[in-house]
């Protein structure tokens, strides 16, 4: 029993970091329907900017936290004004958009290990919060765990009220249904876009820093946020809670499936599994069912 | 239409470079003056192991320069030509290849990557050159099937051997009687490591209580580590590189585990001290040699006075592969890749890794002791030389 | 020519051979795929099986590890072809990522470890024979009425289908063929390298040969044969710009799809008539020019 509510917290505390950054995945897909696998790539700046601002720069938590979700946010719109927005003028297929997010991602990822002063290795964020856990009985429960939850959860928050409450969310809803019709309907549409990219790039860059203060940071981050596009899919991409959910429900079977089946064979279960519900429920768990767009 | 023509004219530049390339060769094929020898040298310069290949690629200069200073060998200056094989075996063809054939390069000392050295074998005996691995701790590196490769051989004990002192160490000295395997399953070295291990622990009358797997790029290892915490071992076998140890070893912590670790020669890292100094504290490392000994001062106060760096556990075993070719250079009694190898198949030497003798049928350094290291409060603290019965 | 030059040459032809059926899936049926080193890798682990341990001939354990691959293909295919553009191409990661898992835990193919002392049969010659083989099975096809379908399921799927075409059933046939094409090259690796790691075929690997299409231009075999050789080629040249190589890789696909998204030959062949048109619309502008002066 102890066993299961351990692993259950373990695989909360997993699928949370899962949710942040599938988020970014679901915000750009559901309204420019293609995904974005340059997010990984800005999560990874979003963790050394963090890096770099409390050790250089010497801020405080909360200011270089926020400041490095700003730097993402811009990093975000200046891909898509670079990488984007030709294609996007263009109308060219998807699969462009998804190859020069493919190239961005590279980009990305090999510019900081190719520059001198960053460079391949990994760094360790100064130790901001305790590593002390909190005990529950038998049960521990870190205490940046904790922390990465209730963030999760206010931005979660702020978002969904942003979309549903405000009017540039009703906007980004219309436009998430229809592009078309929203730009005929007197909404700029171009507006739109970069707003989307911006929250994007801000839940990356928020993503990114707690990544980096919890495990570490490295170049290869983009091995996990793989992961977390995996979450987006399984819970449905262009869906926030979908994303949120099966981000969640990830880390879950991610763990019981290292703690009761086999840790060996726990990636190979979770891509069977992924394959599997592509198969049954193609728009994943709690996808957007409406027209085809292919 | 003008389009079509850049597109042309883009295709004519890309053929021009490729022809190119073919034709680079032959401006440095004119006999080369023979006052030089030319070694070369392959390792990770770029990629997660990048730290390791440039200390080793340093040191490797670094030495050739004081050789050269001193007057080189049999009368003629040393010259290292290194290139990078990102830690990939297929780079790692393309380098032996271009050692070989186009630079020329009587013997190569590296690479640090196991698959990296057991894949370019069959261009060795190609083209007769002797390669010296430096880190390359697989078995099938040297000896495959029961036959030795005969252009291979390395200055570093192997897999089973080291995996052998892990569990040895842990049963006969710390006598230790359960024990947790986690390991990663995606790499070779880590694979190679836990097998061993597990096979000699149960031998030595121990147990072992679970075994756990993860994949190379994960950072979580809490699902894992709850496992082993429930089946409550008396030591965690943990046998990767310095990285995931950091991250492993706190969220261990975390969870309240509190068996000692042990781990094999992935560890040693200024890296690990700063991320993860307390988790690790009290753990066993098998290492290939003590950095505090004395006898090796020398080399780490030269190295740190040229790069200003510290140097890492690459750099000392490279030193030994430098001092083991120079030997074989003066005992082959002139520059013949074939006679070099020759000669390097009686190497007796002593380095600071210590005593290397090369075993005729296996290439490897025979019966050297691994240092057996214990971390306390952020230092590699020596513990004993040792080697399982 | 030195074994360094032949070597590139003979990597360059590898490469190029699962290009060419990667080439197909993505340049002429629009699929993209994050998977082909998996069916590399089978196809790999299949040819050398059958070379080392049942002493087959080099010619038919390529075949057999071809087939291989196609007959997995088939499997994935069926499961997955149905899928819309990205839920295809991280259906086709998690299979390359899962075969890769696989084989890193059979132990009888030596895992992780590796499986060293395949036998050295892979030669510039036999490269280059298969690569030809390849390059006009791959032409006739795609002048054939089913290469016409493939493009048109490319182009507009939904209209493809309107006007009679069975889009899965050439989505299929794509995936198959580049599949074993995939195969096949992994054989030719396995036969190189004399020894194969579950770590050669990784997600980088099958990102690497989707840029070559790229480069060389969807659609255009001999833009896949150019983007194989000066990519293979390139990093060689560069050895001391290494660790930017991929930083220029990204930039460059990024310009590539803003600038010319056709690549390289975009959608162009060489071939002697086309060769013959380009010449003689050179001559008459030259003679216009000449004519205005």
């Amino acid at each position: 029993m102890v066993q299961f509510l351990q692993q259950l917290i373990n695989g909360l505390s997993i699928g949370s970091v899962y949710a942040l950054m599938a988020v970014g995945y679901s915000l750009v897909y559901s309204i420019m329907n293609f995904s974005n696998f340059a997010h990984g790539g800005v999560i990874m700046f979003g963790a050394y900017f963090g890096f770099f601002f409390l050790t250089l720069f010497h801020f405080s938590f909360p200011v270089a936290f926020v400041s490095a979700a700003l730097c993402t946010a811009l990093l975000a719109v200046l891909i898509e004004r670079t990488a984007y927005k030709p294609l996007r003028e263009r109308k060219a297929p998807f699969l462009y958009f998804i190859i020069c997010a493919m190239g961005a991602s590279i980009f990305l990822e090999n510019l900081v290990i190719a520059i001198p002063a960053i460079g391949p290795t990994f760094r360790t964020y100064p130790e901001i919060f305790s590593k002390e856990p909190f005990h529950l009985g038998l049960l521990t429960i870190g205490r940046l765990d904790v922390l990465m939850f209730i963030i999760s959860a206010v931005c979660l928050a702020l978002l969904v009220y942003f979309i549903d409450y405000t009017k540039v969310g009703k906007a980004i809803q219309a436009t998430s249904y229809n592009i078309k019709a929203s730009a005929l309907m007197g909404i700029n549409t171009d507006h739109i876009i970069i707003i989307i990219f911006a929250l994007g790039g801000l839940f990356a860059g928020i993503a990114g820093v707690l990544f980096g203060m919890k495990y570490t940071v490295y170049p290869q981050i983009g091995m996990i946020t793989n992961k977390s596009f995996i979450a987006a899919v399984f819970g449905g991409l262009g869906s926030l809670p979908g994303a949120v959910i099966g981000s969640i429900l990830l880390g879950i079977i991610e763990t019981f499936t290292s703690g009761y089946i086999s840790s060996q064979y726990r990636d190979l279960i979770a891509f069977v599994l992924l394959i599997g519900i592509l198969v049954v429920r193609p728009s994943g768990l709690m996808g957007k069912t409406t027209e085809d767009k292919a | 239409m003008s389009k079509k023509i850049t597109a042309i004219l883009l295709t004519c530049i890309m053929i021009i470079t490729i022809g190119m390339t073919g034709c680079a060769k032959p401006a440095d094929t004119a006999p080369t003056a023979s006052d030089t020898i030319k070694v070369g040298w392959m390792g990770s310069l770029t990629g997660d192991q990048a730290v390791w290949g440039q200390c080793e690629f340093n040191t490797v200069k670094m030495l050739f320069e004081e050789i050269n200073a001193k007057g080189g060998v049999l009368g003629k200056q040393l010259e290292a030509i290194g290139y990078d094989t990102k830690g990939d075996p297929q780079e790692a063809v393309n380098v032996a290849k271009r050692l070989t054939s186009q630079d020329k390069v009587v013997a190569i000392i590296g690479p640090n990557a196991s698959g990296s050295a057991i894949s370019i074998a069959s261009t060795l005996e190609q083209a007769k050159v002797a390669d010296i691995a430096t880190v390359a701790t697989n078995p099938k590196v040297t000896v495959l099937d029961g036959k030795v490769k005969p252009y291979n051989f390395r200055v570093c004990f192997i897999d089973p051997y080291q995996g052998a002192v892990a569990a040895g160490y842990a049963a006969d000295v710390l006598k230790f009687k359960n024990a947790a395997i986690l390991y990663d399953v995606a790499d070779d070295y880590s694979q190679g490591l836990a097998e061993y291990f597990e096979k000699t622990f149960i031998e030595k009358g121990g147990a072992i209580v679970v075994k756990e797997g993860f994949k190379g790029g994960d950072v979580d290892f809490r699902p894992q580590l709850s496992k082993i915490k429930a089946a409550n071992p008396d030591v965690i076998f943990m046998p990767y590189f310095f990285k995931e140890v950091a991250l492993s070893a706190n969220q261990a912590r975390e969870l309240g585990i509190t068996a000692a670790l042990m781990g094999g020669d992935g560890w040693p890292s200024d890296q690990l001290i700063t991320m993860a100094k307390d988790a690790v504290n009290g753990s066993y490392i098998v290492n290939h040699l003590d950095f505090d000994d004395p006898e090796v001062q020398d080399l780490k106060t030269r190295y740190k006075a040229k790069y200003n760096q510290d140097l890492e556990l690459n750099g000392f075993l490279g030193n030994d592969a430098v001092l083991m070719l120079v030997d074989a250079i003066q005992r082959a009694g002139e520059v013949d890749s074939e006679k070099i190898a020759k000669a390097l198949e009686t190497t007796d030497i002593k380095g600071v890794t210590g005593t290397i003798k090369i075993g005729k049928d296996t290439h490897n350094p025979e019966g050297k002791e691994a240092a057996i290291i214990k971390l306390v409060d952020g230092k590699y603290v020596f513990q004993q030389k040792y080697s399982p019965k | 020519m030195d074994t360094y030059v032949q070597g590139i040459l003979i990597l360059a032809g590898i490469n190029l051979m699962a290009v060419l059926g990667l080439s197909l899936l993505t340049g002429f049926t629009g699929l993209f795929s994050f998977g082909h080193a998996g069916f590399m890798a089978i196809g790999g682990y299949t040819a050398a099986t059958m070379t080392v341990k049942f002493h087959w001939p080099f010619i038919p354990a390529l075949l057999m590890g071809g087939l291989m691959a196609a007959l997995l293909s088939v499997f994935i295919g069926r499961l997955t072809l149905n899928l819309k553009g990205d839920y295809f191409c991280i259906a086709t990661l998690g299979f390359g990522e899962a075969t890769r898992l696989i084989l890193d835990n059979v132990q009888y193919f030596g895992g992780a470890r590796g499986w060293p002392g395949i036998p050295n049969y892979t030669t510039l010659t036999n490269v280059i024979f298969i690569n030809i083989i390849g390059i006009i099975i791959l032409a006739n096809l795609i002048r054939s009425r089913h290469g016409r379908n493939m493009i048109a399921v490319r182009e507009e799927e939904l209209a493809s289908q309107i006007v009679g075409i069975n889009v899965f059933k050439y989505k299929m046939m794509s995936l198959m063929i580049s599949a074993s094409y995939a195969g096949i090259a992994g054989g030719l690796m396995a036969h190189y390298m004399t020894f194969l790691q579950p770590k050669m075929f990784s997600l980088i690997k099958s990102t690497e040969l989707t840029i070559i299409v790229i480069f060389g231009g969807l659609g255009s075999i001999s833009g896949s044969v150019l983007g194989a050789v000066v990519l293979t080629a390139l990093p060689e040249v560069l050895r001391s710009f290494a660790s930017w190589r991929l930083v220029v890789y990204g930039l460059a696909v990024i310009i590539i799809m803003i600038s010319r998204p056709e690549g390289l030959m975009g959608g162009y062949e060489f071939t002697p008539s086309s060769m013959r048109k380009l010449f003689s619309r050179l001559k008459k502008k030259n003679i216009t020019a000449e004519g205005g002066k």
